[in-house]
């Protein structure tokens, strides 16, 4: 069951807002601090305490890591005293977190929904900017023994991909996506001791030696083969542009749309032209695509607009980046025409 | 006088007093062998020549339109300009006909093309004429100036002495 629709009010980045969701995949674009990260990870945080029964307001204050852990500073900021509410919805049901600017502990938040919003868990995976594999041996032990300053999407990440392999036959569906991703990596991961390998025909490769890009890739295969990313599951998916070769995010764009096609929830944050570019050559009629363009307005508040259309997303910086550029190659071309 | 001058459903209008004229018509008495732009235009300071092609023309098929964009996007039309401004260029120096600079234009008339999409195309034909000779400055000579891809919104905004329009919608 998916996330249909977000509402916050006076959270981080934003005064009041409200968007709804594709069932399918949803994109995050817009410029730099207009809290795309923010958004994937409060909805994060509400799908992953389905699994793990963790207070909503303490998983916030985990995956957002407010200075001294204090949840009031997730408060927008403002001169006077002042609440912020964050409320996530799937079909049947909501959860609303309501805190105070001086709240220091999670336990003062005020929780509505919980009951309900429990009783069905969701598996959901958060794929952050920063790959974290390589650096797994001993970080998740490291995590739970110790308070270091990392943001609990880290250990979360490791978690599901330290996860054995799912028993059973493969469907073709997984099967297809699985060798896509080989064809792409040049081989599959395996795990020894804590450790992540490429297993191809030259032997084991250490992650360490990998290219971050493939990195990533060989992540996205882990999660796919030990079925972490079944139907029904929910995908986020922070910049998955960053450090792979603009060459590869056609295969990406294309496995994205598969997953989505068998029932995954997919919400992704872009800077990347060409990312919209092939998921938009990529989409088929049938498939859920929406695109949600944040920028802040003349007050200085973040607004999004939601489109399904690729050339309909407005504002769009990384297009309006283009045509600057466009504008001063042709200038440059043509400077001095006697026109 | 004005001149105008047409390519399928197409027509750009010039000013009056510019040498305007059409090029790939059946004067040019070597299509079996040759490719050509559509247009030669002579400036007092430059030549343009100009190629004009219409996926969105109000006849064409969607098959075709949408086969002809995948081609575009992936590259494959680039070799076609590039021979068409080649050709051209060797038919006017034959014919004793270039004495200044040539500047290349191409107009793809669809509305969809982004300045990105239009930016990588002109990067990619730059390369592919090539507008600059080989290392080691050992041409002395350009053989076009500077070329440039367009779609229609983007020409009339930059070129908008030659404004181009639809003869039907």
């Amino acid at each position: 069951m998916s996330l249909i629709k977000l509402y916050c009010e006076k959270f981080t980045a934003f005064d009041k807002l409200n968007l709804d969701f594709s069932p399918g995949i949803n994109v995050f674009v817009g410029a730099n601090g207009t809290g795309k990260t923010h958004l994937m990870k409060i909805l994060y945080a509400a799908c992953d305490i389905t699994k793990t029964k963790m207070d909503f307001a303490e998983k916030l204050s985990r995956v957002f890591l407010p200075s001294g852990r204090a949840l009031g500073r997730l408060v927008k900021r403002h001169k006077t005293s002042s609440r912020g509410m964050v409320e996530v919805h799937r079909a049947d049901c909501k959860l609303r977190v309501s805190f105070s600017n001086h709240a220091e502990r999670a336990d003062s938040a005020k929780l509505t929904g919980k009951a309900d919003w429990m009783l069905r868990s969701m598996e959901s995976v958060y794929i952050p900017v920063k790959e974290m594999l390589s650096n797994a041996p001993g970080f998740r032990s490291l995590y739970n023994q110790r308070e270091i300053h990392f943001e609990e999407i880290y250990a979360d990440i490791l978690d599901r991909a330290y996860r054995p392999s799912l028993r059973g036959p493969v469907d073709k569906a997984r099967k297809d996506l699985l060798s896509k991703l080989q064809k792409a990596i040049d081989g599959k991961v395996v795990v020894k001791e804590e450790e992540f390998f490429l297993n191809n025909k030259q032997g084991n490769l250490e992650f360490t030696l990998l290219a971050e890009g493939m990195r990533k890739l060989g992540l996205l295969w882990l999660l796919i083969q030990n079925g972490t990313l079944l139907d029904g599951s929910t995908l986020f998916w922070d910049e998955p542009e960053t450090n792979l070769n603009p060459k590869m995010f056609g295969v990406l764009m294309e496995i994205i749309l598969e997953l989505q096609r068998s029932g995954i929830q997919v919400f992704m944050a872009t800077h990347d032209y060409v990312i919209l570019k092939e998921l938009d050559l990529r989409k088929k009629e049938t498939d859920k695509i929406v695109y949600h363009s944040l920028y802040g307005d003349d007050a200085g508040q973040i607004k999004c607009q939601t489109v399904t259309q690729y050339l309909e997303i407005h504002p769009n910086a990384i297009a309006q980046t283009f045509a600057d550029l466009y504008d001063r190659e042709v200038k440059r071309t043509i400077e001095g025409s006697a026109q | 006088m004005t001149t105008t001058l047409t390519e399928g459903n197409l027509q750009i209008l010039f000013p009056a007093g510019i040498s305007a004229r059409k090029f790939d018509d059946d004067q040019h008495g070597l299509a079996h062998c040759m490719k050509a732009v559509d247009f030669i235009v002579e400036l007092n300071d430059r030549y343009l020549f100009i190629e004009f092609k219409d996926p969105q023309h109000p006849n064409s098929q969607e098959g075709d339109r949408n086969k002809f964009i995948r081609g575009f996007l992936a590259g494959n039309i680039d070799q076609d300009f590039k021979h068409k401004y080649r050709d051209s260029f060797l038919y006017e120096w034959a014919s004793k006909k270039i004495e200044k600079p040539i500047y290349y234009f191409v107009l793809v008339a669809l509305d969809t093309l982004t300045e990105a999409d239009l930016i990588t195309r002109t990067d990619a034909l730059k390369r592919a004429i090539p507008v600059d000779g080989p290392p080691y400055g050992r041409w002395k000579k350009k053989i076009v100036a500077g070329c440039a891809l367009f779609n229609i919104n983007s020409w009339n905004r930059v070129l908008s002495d030659y404004q181009v329009s639809r003869i039907t919608p």
